[in-house]
């Protein structure tokens, strides 16, 4: 395979910029193949045609004769073939994610498109917090963005649970691509107490099966590619795979003497707050929306992301992602780095032998962009780990700490303290992630090392540090699973 | 890949010709275990490359096809001889021992 070209022979059949013609029965979706020998005795035969919207001077045609390759509306691109002028929509494009894709695919020739309605910045707010990288107002970013890097990014202020006015605009953009993250990210804060859990329940789970039928409505051939959570899958204490979504076709079940295939049934879900439970909801509603109405998706199970950099977001103060480091917010690595800046000691909770999945920012972006090139076939419903390694926390603490002496002369210090969630605090962990690297082309460009590096950098910056010192005190946890608000007790603190 | 697909074209040249045997899945695009099946068949093909061939056909592109055999539901094995079914219909996924077996059950077999 040459460098990059993982879907040079990905067919008509899964391109989004196809309709599909002549003998299509959904009703065949997920049901026995009984149901098509009745609708052949009462439509008679056929096959299922291809009519191209880009080049509707080829007709009705075999959808599998022409290869990504061979089209001239795929180009050549770093990662993969692409479409010309691929129209990609983004769900949440104001976020710490959203934002940064955004960029990065205008750069890359895609006409995105974007929705938000500014709940991650509200959510923030309301828990006196700030993100301590300061970021402008959408229409200065979207300003910036023309100024600096030519791209034209076309953003409407519209709430994902608002079905009627995503169906509308998806109507009017038609994208090839949804990238959907328009979701609440935060187990803590979906902990907080009940209306915390309902909103982030409720904007999840509600806003995906928003998006899920106003897609069936207006553009049901586009790919929707959905951010999961490795946290999904919980760390079960036998030390069983975390496989991607299915078990694999040679998994067996035995019991009582007795075996059965696995093969591509869902794997187990263990979900460890409401707001992880909100995204194994999400999974069920897209895996069931794609068997009923052959949409098409691939679920994204992304490890825990860290970092700051891409060369777009970089290019310009006011084109900066956001950037929290509160304990609702705050993913752990970026907190670390903050830590350390302001002299607290880096904080694990409990034993900190947990292990979790990581990826950095800049590689989470080529993982997406590998997966808009190689879209998935009609109906299908693809699960993807997303992460790059997994360590143990206590491990990471210890080289951010590192890190932070040796190259930034900070005297960083680690302490443990209570731990205010439930959860095993020693425990196995096996994920699977070949998928990306061994079907997508996916490399890993960064490093923890040089990502940290990155992080410190910026972060040291005066103006930005002040805006960390600005809000230490919300750095330590106090939402404890129990239900409970109250401070953390230090178990023991070590240089 | 090592899989041949099959269309409407070539199922009566690479499936109903040949003397040797043809492992067919009849697969869709919707159906998970399908997709899980797909890098073990290319194991099979690889495998057995030369002495069997490892063939699919999706039961949505060429419904004709499909509703000629007993495919009750996706995804269904069969092994073809010289124009007839000599196995299957196997349903459901299946483990890469029992496709070896079944294949190696009619390799034995003369004629």
């Amino acid at each position: 395979m040459k460098k990059g070209m993982h879907n040079k022979d990905c067919t008509c059949w899964s391109c989004p910029a196809i309709n599909l013609a002549g003998k299509v029965d959904f009703r065949a979706c997920g049901q026995s193949v009984e149901q098509i020998k009745k609708f052949q005795d009462e439509k008679g035969g056929g096959h299922i045609m291809a009519e191209c919207r880009r080049r509707p001077e080829l007709g009705l045609y075999d959808p599998m004769a022409i290869t990504f390759q061979e089209c001239p509306e795929w180009q050549d691109t770093e990662y993969g073939y692409l479409l010309k002028n691929m129209r990609v929509m983004i769900l949440g494009i104001d976020g710490y994610l959203g934002w940064t894709l955004a960029l990065w695919l205008g750069k890359l020739g895609c006409k995105v498109s974007g929705i938000d309605n500014y709940s991650r910045r509200n959510w923030v707010k309301e828990r006196g917090t700030h993100t301590v990288v300061p970021i402008a107002r959408m229409t200065e970013r979207l300003h910036a963005a023309k100024e600096v890097l030519g791209i034209d990014i076309y953003f409407r202020e519209l709430d994902v649970l608002d079905k009627v006015a995503l169906t509308e605009f998806l109507k009017e953009v038609k994208p090839e691509a949804i990238v959907h993250y328009a979701e609440c990210p935060s187990a803590p804060y979906s902990m907080i107490d009940f209306e915390h859990a309902k909103n982030v329940q409720s904007n999840n789970v509600i806003g995906t099966l928003s998006t899920l039928f106003a897609i069936h409505e207006a553009v049901p051939e586009s790919t929707l590619i959905k951010l999961g959570t490795m946290g999904e899958y919980g760390a079960p204490l036998t030390g069983r795979p975390l496989f991607e979504g299915f078990f694999p076709a040679d998994a067996v079940l035995k019991w009582q003497d007795k075996e059965w295939s696995l093969g591509g049934e869902l794997t187990p879900r263990d979900p460890v707050s409401f707001y992880h439970i909100s995204k194994v909801q999400d999974t069920f509603n897209v895996y069931e929306a794609c068997k009923y109405w052959w949409l098409r998706s691939y679920d994204v199970m992304q490890g825990v992301i860290y970092g700051v950099h891409t060369d777009e977001v970089a290019a310009d103060p006011r084109l900066r992602t956001r950037f929290d480091i509160d304990e609702w917010f705050g993913t752990i690595i970026n907190r670390f780095v903050a830590q350390a800046i302001v002299g607290i000691p880096l904080t694990l909770y409990g034993a900190g032998e947990q292990i979790r999945g990581f990826i950095a920012l800049e590689d989470a972006m080529q993982c997406i962009t590998r997966l808009i090139a190689k879209p998935p076939e009609p109906g299908q419903y693809g699960v993807v780990n997303q992460m790059s390694g997994y360590y143990k926390l206590r491990e990471l603490a210890e080289t951010v700490a590192a890190i932070g002496k040796k190259s930034f002369g900070l005297d960083v210090q680690i302490q443990r303290v209570e731990n205010p969630r439930v959860e095993s605090e020693r425990h196995p962990f096996n994920p699977i992630f070949s998928k990306l690297p061994d079907e997508f082309g996916f490399v890993q460009k960064d490093n923890i090392e040089q990502e940290v590096s990155r992080m410190f950098s910026l972060l040291l910056q005066p103006n930005i540090k002040s805006r960390i010192e600005e809000k230490r005190h919300l750095i330590l946890p106090k939402t404890w699973w129990s239900g409970q608000k109250k401070e953390v007790e230090r178990i023991e603190l070590y240089k | 890949m090592n899989i041949k697909i099959l269309n409407d074209y070539n199922f009566e040249k690479e499936v109903l010709q040949p003397k040797t045997p043809v492992l067919v899945e009849f697969w869709a695009s919707w159906c998970p275990p399908c997709k899980m099946m797909e890098p073990l068949l290319d194991e099979l093909a690889k495998e057995f490359a030369g002495r069997v061939l490892v063939a699919k056909l999706n039961v949505d592109q060429y419904r004709d096809l499909a509703a000629a055999y007993p495919v009750m539901g996706v995804p269904s094995f069969f092994i073809f001889k010289l124009g007839k079914i000599v196995s299957g219909p196997h349903i459901g996924a299946q483990s890469k021992t029992r496709l070896q077996k079944i294949i190696e059950e009619q390799m034995d077999r003369v004629g």
